[in-house]
């Protein structure tokens, strides 16, 4: 009877269009789609060259040390040399960040305010603050003149050693796609739900007929979800394989712990379901219409919509990502890709497994035992 | 009009999913009027980077010096000093930069000795370079002072540093006029409203269609005694009424959050671009709609065309950061063309020749859609009826 009642409902799982679609095409596309928007996010605040451009004059001329600077700092700057109306018109082209006029004092250019216009700023205030540092050692030290100070000012030391944070880039773009699978887990729930229903003599036809039969319901229930928990079980992995195949999300490389987490997150997605079908005791419309509401909810708040929202509830209120599954499954991730050490990942996996249990005891408490007067 | 009442009949069955779609629209409009702050162009400030700043060392003046200087031009964000929760602050852009001072620090540096702080950035990043360029100069400056005025106070050290430091040159802001920070954020307001637009029309219009598409209800208003053309007449007055309401409302919130910004002329460029989008959606509804079979499909169809042309034609993430090709793609949907003819509406300090041929060119090419999607309908529904 088991495998019997098994083979059958995976066969009417997979015919059931409508629900592989929204279970199984729908998150296949959104993927494809976060992945169109979002793939030059992350390289969008990466450092690219300012480019500059110094007015040339006299006061220019006599200033060969700033021009040496400039020159030196090329790095930093792509320079041109120009005249001032030619400068103008390149900035109100947006083809340089600012240009530099020498007019008596150093003075810098710009149309609006931003990061690279910034860096222009600091260049030149480093040139005049080196000028005040002479001045001033000189008049308490005059020998320092000739102990080389021009020299010695402009030589610099590198005084910082980078130290990553982590095994792998900080990119917040990949927790979209973490809450992508947490939303897909959840959206599992509709199979939960269709088991449900599919078992309850008060809410299908199939149903009335399986409660006729002389079979214990938990065997034909346990199967029904087996077979659930299967297709998306299967359906998940297709997923990860589509996002780390085909769209090269990176997940870092403890596969054995990621399937772990497909697998605690499939269960607790499809439980989550079927605590909702037998709770609510109204229509089909109204279990679907909580699950999709609270599944969004939860993924919001996991950071799916922003990753921002993720990290205000982290650290604001932190309780919150313990109560919330798709917080639970995305962090998982989110701790398997960035986290040195396992603690908070073996944390989340127990704590979806105890929302595992305690959807299925609420499921189990409500369905044992059912009589009907009359159907 | 019984076929018009019928039309406002069905819609008011299915309100509940339709109104799923005005009530994101209103909390995404509100969010964004409420949480974004365009940058305000008339004086020059400096840009301050989010940094972390972790001291490892004793509490010596200059090491006091240090963060003050960095206070002042960067932003410090007080954060535990633990692992995860560092981890944490970096991935999500909470810091950029978190700075660590090592201990032995103070007495190596005015030693003269060789000393390396440690820093975690995210790579590659502008914010790296420009807090390394900051932090190098004032251990520099610090560097210079101990090799050649040897014996200096820590106190007089400090005290130097901050006044050298304290040296500026001069910036001028050339500001090419006044430009305001609601059409901005009108911008975005506009922008989001296509998505609900699309979400709208679709549901609204499929469901309607669905209903008089249904071969027995359409056999038993054949052979009923209003002429066909009035039939046909009464439905196009039922979308059009339909498409210029949800329209209606889509922008009244506008009017209430930016006020008299709507009735100066990027305003009301605005709200022409957003009636001219409508159009054009209406007609791809109504396309959609008398192509989908069942109620399941339609929403699938209406959240997939909307979710869909929305990410890829910039109502999400801005079009500067979506690929050539995505762009390209992009370009085959009147959203794209709604949401360029927006932004440069938005961006637009003064409208001359230039910036006004392109923003209608954009207006053109979404009405032309509309238009080109109208006619294939029709050939289609003549097909049909030929076939039934």
């Amino acid at each position: 009877m088991f495998l019997f009642n098994y083979r059958y409902r995976l066969k009417c799982i997979f015919r059931d269009r409508q629900l592989m679609f929204w279970t199984f095409l729908f998150p296949v596309l959104l993927a494809t789609l976060f992945n169109l928007a979002f793939s030059n996010l992350s390289s969008s605040d990466n450092f690219l060259k300012v480019n500059v451009a110094v007015v040339q004059n006299q006061a220019l001329d006599q200033n060969p040390a700033f021009t040496e600077a400039i020159d030196g700092a090329d790095d930093l700057f792509v320079v041109q040399y120009t005249t001032k109306s030619a400068a103008e018109a390149l900035l109100n082209d947006n083809q340089i960040d600012g240009y530099i006029i020498f007019d008596s004092k150093l003075n810098l250019v710009v149309s609006q305010s931003g990061l690279n216009q910034t860096i222009i700023r600091e260049f030149l205030d480093d040139f005049v603050q080196s000028s005040a540092t002479i001045v001033t050692i000189i008049t308490t030290n005059p020998t320092a003149l000739d102990g080389g100070i021009l020299a010695g000012v402009s030589s610099r030391n590198e005084y910082l050693t980078a130290v990553s944070a982590s095994q792998s880039n900080p990119d917040p773009v990949v927790n979209y796609f973490y809450a992508l699978i947490a939303m897909t887990c959840l959206y599992g729930g509709f199979l939960g739900v269709k088991e449900v229903v599919a078992i309850q003599a008060d809410l299908s036809a199939v149903g009335a007929r399986i409660n006729l039969a002389p079979t214990n319901k938990l065997t034909v229930f346990l199967s029904s979800m087996l077979a659930a928990t299967t297709v998306q079980l299967l359906e998940l992995l297709i997923l990860l394989a589509f996002l780390i195949g085909v769209l090269g999300i990176n997940f870092g490389d403890q596969l054995g712990y990621i399937a772990l987490t497909c697998l605690a997150g499939s269960l607790t997605g499809v439980t989550f379901g079927a605590c909702i079908g037998s709770i609510i005791k109204q229509g089909e419309g109204l279990k679907i219409g909580i699950l999709i509401g609270s599944t969004m909810t939860m993924s919001f708040l996991a950071g799916m919509m922003s990753a921002d929202i993720k990290y205000l509830v982290m650290t604001r209120v932190p309780i919150l990502g313990y109560l919330n599954p798709a917080s639970l499954i995305t962090d998982s991730f989110y701790a398997l890709y960035y986290y040195n050490t396992h603690t908070q990942f073996f944390t989340n996996i127990l704590l979806l497994c105890g929302f595992t249990l305690l959807f299925s005891t609420v499921t189990y408490l409500v369905l044992r035992r059912q009589k009907y007067a009359s159907l | 009009m019984q076929v018009y009442k019928a039309f406002f009949k069905i819609i008011q069955k299915n309100r509940g999913q339709i109104l799923i779609y005005l009530v994101v629209f209103m909390v995404l409009a509100l969010l964004l009027t409420n949480t974004y702050n365009p940058p305000q162009d008339t004086d020059f400030s400096k840009v301050k980077v989010n940094i972390a700043f972790i001291n490892n060392d004793s509490d010596s003046q200059l090491v006091a010096g240090l963060k003050t200087y960095l206070d002042e031009n960067a932003n410090l964000v007080d954060l535990p000093d633990d692992t995860q929760k560092l981890q944490d602050a970096l991935f999500f852009r909470e810091v950029e930069y978190i700075l660590r001072v090592p201990a032995g620090f103070t007495e190596a540096m005015l030693s003269g000795q060789n000393v390396q702080l440690e820093k975690t950035t995210v790579p590659d990043s502008t914010s790296n370079v420009y807090m390394d360029l900051l932090i190098n100069k004032y251990l520099n400056t610090a560097q210079t002072y101990t090799t050649y005025l040897p014996g200096l106070s820590q106190a007089d050290l400090t005290q130097y540093l901050a006044r050298d430091l304290a040296e500026q040159s001069e910036v001028t802001l050339i500001s090419n006029g006044s430009h305001s920070a609601n059409a901005e954020k009108s911008g975005y307001y506009f922008n989001y409203l296509s998505y609900s637009m699309f979400a709208i029309l679709i549901l609204g219009v499929s469901s309607v269609m669905l209903v008089f598409n249904d071969t027995d209800l359409k056999r038993r208003n054949l052979c009923s005694p209003i002429r066909s053309a009035t039939i046909n007449f009464q439905m196009i007055l039922g979308n059009l009424s339909f498409a210029i309401l949800t329209w209606l409302v889509l922008i009244s919130a506008s009017f209430v959050m930016y006020g008299s910004f709507m009735f100066t002329p990027p305003g009301m460029l605005l709200l022409l671009n957003s009636f001219v989008f409508t159009l054009a959606a209406l007609s791809i509804s109504y396309l959609i709609g008398n192509l989908v079979k069942s109620r399941g499909a339609m929403s699938a169809v209406a959240n997939v065309f909307a979710l869909g042309t929305s990410f890829i034609s910039g109502v999400f993430v801005p079009q500067e950061l979506l690929g050539d090709n995505v762009l390209t793609i992009a370009s085959f949907t009147p959203t794209y063309w709604y949401i360029k003819a927006n932004n440069e509406i938005a961006a637009a300090v003064s409208f001359n020749a230039d910036t006004l041929q392109s923003i209608f060119t954009s207006m053109v090419l979404v009405l032309a859609f509309g238009v080109a999607v109208l006619a294939v309908t029709l050939v289609l529904i003549k097909q049909r009826r030929v076939e039934a």
